[in-house]
């Protein structure tokens, strides 16, 4: 008993000392509230974009945003970065996208974007001090407060990883480099001159496409983006609809089609039509065939018989040659790009593409192949002529 | 039609043998029970003398051991004797036909009966002739019942089981999968058509035949719908481009009283319906819903397939 008395004395001390400290704490924080408030109200705040930030807070938010980064990429794997395809796809939609703020070698940003607050940063001395998961998430998530937007298409982080794959590339490419990854047709400005000049009303719509897809509609040999040239004009209608839409989601083409009204649309779809595949690039076909025979075989079998004991119908059942006997929803697949083909059947795998009725056909029969049968059907049919796909039927 | 899937409705020798079994098995055992509950009374409310009586030894070894042995092993024997015969003794006569529970239909293959007839969801047969079912499986264990012709067997994967089962009259004759195999196993089931033995074989004989060539404008659109939709990339027409096996054959999907394995009527509307929203009517199935067609389309195609009779 002698022990316990000056404790309890203490207590009895100290106790009512916290009682008023907690109570002046209490008012000081009510004060702060109704003081923010009421400095909030008065609008004595400038939220010009011109009127730069305090000294200093610029670098706090900094420090914010790049802490904020860091915590929340915990736990993103980053996929391999390295393949030309990717890299090519998102090159094109960097010059759409991201290069009217961000400028690009050789391309000063437009001048509205030197007055954001804060000013978008030069990815040429910025993605170097940022890990490519951060890249990712700051391209999909976009940054609140300051001009930079989420990613369209949220469904598609495989397009998002396409731009990070490019801002890698970035800081090592100079004018001439970035322009002929960003845009296919420079190498051929007089050509495309002329024949912009002759397409008639299509013209500007044609500028754009062409930066990707080529004026002849084959795009790139790496299969970075698909060709048009095999297509009939009513497919390519459809996925231009579905991407204006909403039902087949791309960051990278939502954006193109949304400048453009449904006249348009239909134009640029019946110049890529009728552009005919006689001209095709042999060179960029003998390209791609170059696959282990064993490989091809495999996707030979897949396209023409199919495998019935895993449910799989043969692609040419419904993707055949002659587009008078297939739906105009269908797309022709004889020589289409190996890269593109894969990438498609990875997203209706995935339930990623599968918001269109046909869309929602193929996400069946796709769900039920593997990543290797994809990749075997991909480099066979990319290695076949277009229209010549029943030719190797038995 | 309730007795459309019964067992105690028997119109096959095999499903009367087991109707049999079961009333003598039903009779012996409320014979049984009747006995024992009257023991049961008495032992408790009876005078004292017969309560005495049942509880005597010689009593108790009698009717608790002896009695219920005899029984017991009579009905063992009898059951065994009627049951037993009926599996896998396929007679000189007996029509051979093939059936294969695929997820979620029934594969109907008719193998010595000339040309390459394969139909689904409905097994053809002559009346009062021993039929050997030859049953497989595609994928998972399913069960073979068609309660008023015969008993029940399961399908399994990898392994030949058969059937023997003779229809005593014509009729029809539902029967489903009687285990559970996974997502729309509710929806498996067929039907046992048996036929006058004339009938049958004119209706082999068409069987034989390949499919019926489209005979209106709306047909021949729904035949050019079929091709171009890519359904031949899973059915077979024969006679046709269509020459897929994943799904059942179509060839003469007209003729047949169901579709989507006894799901709906075998009319246009109905294929139309199931076309395009067949995920709805038979959830999980593994046909893709073609909502690419439009109303006028799959009427088209509706027709097209009636006609496939």
């Amino acid at each position: 008993m002698p022990r316990r008395s000056p404790r309890k004395k203490l207590k009895d001390r100290i106790r009512p000392r916290l009682k008023e400290g907690a109570a002046w704490f209490g008012i000081f924080i009510a004060a702060m509230i109704v003081g923010g408030f009421l400095f909030t109200w008065s609008g004595l705040y400038s939220v010009a974009a011109t009127s730069g930030h305090w000294p200093g807070f610029g670098l706090f938010l900094e420090f914010g945003m790049r802490s904020s980064v860091r915590t929340h990429t915990i736990g993103i794997a980053v996929p391999p970065l390295h393949d030309a395809a990717l890299i090519e796809r998102g090159a094109g939609h960097f010059q759409e996208g991201c290069m009217p703020c961000h400028g690009a070698p050789g391309r000063a940003p437009n001048p509205i974007a030197h007055e954001t607050l804060p000013e978008a940063p030069d990815l040429v001395a910025s993605v170097p001090t940022w890990e490519p998961e951060e890249l990712f998430w700051i391209i999909k998530q976009g940054l609140k407060y300051t001009g930079m937007p989420g990613w369209a298409a949220q469904q598609r982080d495989d397009e998002i990883w396409a731009v990070v794959a490019f801002l890698r590339q970035l800081p090592a490419l100079d004018a001439g480099e970035y322009q002929a990854l960003a845009s296919l047709d420079v190498r051929d400005q007089a050509v495309s001159d002329e024949v912009l000049a002759q397409s008639g009303p299509p013209g500007v719509g044609l500028a754009t496409c062409s930066r990707c897809h080529g004026l002849d509609g084959q795009a790139r040999a790496s299969g970075a983006y698909p060709r048009l040239d095999i297509q009939t004009s009513e497919y390519l209608f459809a996925q231009l609809a579905a991407y204006d839409d909403g039902t087949r989601q791309s960051g990278i083409m939502a954006p193109i089609v949304a400048e453009f009204d449904e006249a348009e649309l239909r134009q640029l779809a019946d110049y890529y039509a009728a552009s005919g595949v006689a001209a095709a690039d042999d060179a960029d076909a003998a390209s791609e065939s170059e696959s282990d025979p064993a490989v091809l075989e495999i996707g030979r079998a897949l396209v023409i018989e199919g495998l019935p004991d895993e449910g799989i119908p043969a692609c040419i059942s419904c993707h055949g040659d002659n587009p008078a006997a297939r739906s105009p929803l269908y797309p022709a697949l004889a020589g289409q790009h190996a890269s593109y083909i894969a990438q498609q059947l990875m997203l209706f795998r995935s339930g990623a593409r599968r918001a269109t009725p046909a869309a929602e056909i193929m996400a069946v029969i796709a769900e039920r192949l593997t990543p290797a049968q994809i990749d075997a059907v991909s480099a066979y049919l990319s290695g076949l002529q277009p229209g010549a796909m029943s030719e190797t039927a038995p | 039609m309730e007795t459309l899937q019964s067992t105690m409705h028997p119109a096959g020798t095999d499903a009367a043998a087991i109707a049999q079994l079961s009333w003598v098995l039903f009779v012996g055992g409320g014979l049984v029970f009747a006995v024992v509950m009257g023991l049961t009374a008495i032992a408790s409310l009876g005078a004292e003398r017969r309560r005495r009586f049942l509880s005597e030894r010689k009593f108790i070894v009698i009717a608790g051991a002896i009695l219920p042995a005899i029984v017991l092993t009579a009905l063992l024997v009898y059951g065994l004797t009627l049951t037993g015969t009926r599996i896998a003794i396929a007679e000189a006569d007996a029509l051979r036909i093939e059936v294969t529970g695929e997820q979620w239909w029934w594969r109907v293959r008719y193998p010595d009966s000339g040309g390459d007839i394969i139909t689904a969801n409905e097994i053809r047969i002559p009346a009062d002739r021993p039929i050997e079912l030859t049953l497989l499986s595609a994928d998972v264990i399913h069960s073979f019942w068609v309660p008023n012709l015969a008993g029940k067997i399961d399908m399994i994967p990898g392994t030949v089981n058969r059937l023997t089962l003779r229809a005593t009259q014509p009729g029809e004759y539902r029967g489903q999968c009687a285990e559970f195999c996974g997502g729309p196993h509710a929806l498996m089931a067929f039907h046992v058509v048996a036929l006058e033995p004339a009938a049958f074989d004119i209706w082999l004989a068409a069987q034989r035949e390949p499919a019926a060539s489209p005979e209106t404008a709306l047909q021949q659109e729904g035949a050019d719908l079929f091709v171009a939709s890519g359904c031949g990339g899973c059915h077979s027409i024969r006679g046709t481009a269509a020459i897929g096996t994943i799904g059942p054959d179509l060839t003469h999907v007209g003729g047949r009283l169901t579709i989507a394995a006894a799901t709906l009527p075998a009319d246009a509307a109905s294929f139309a319906r199931w076309i395009r929203d067949n995920q709805y009517i038979k959830p999980n199935n593994l046909m893709p819903p073609f909502g690419t067609l439009s109303d006028d389309e799959l009427a088209a195609l509706g027709a097209y397939l009636e006609h496939l009779k």
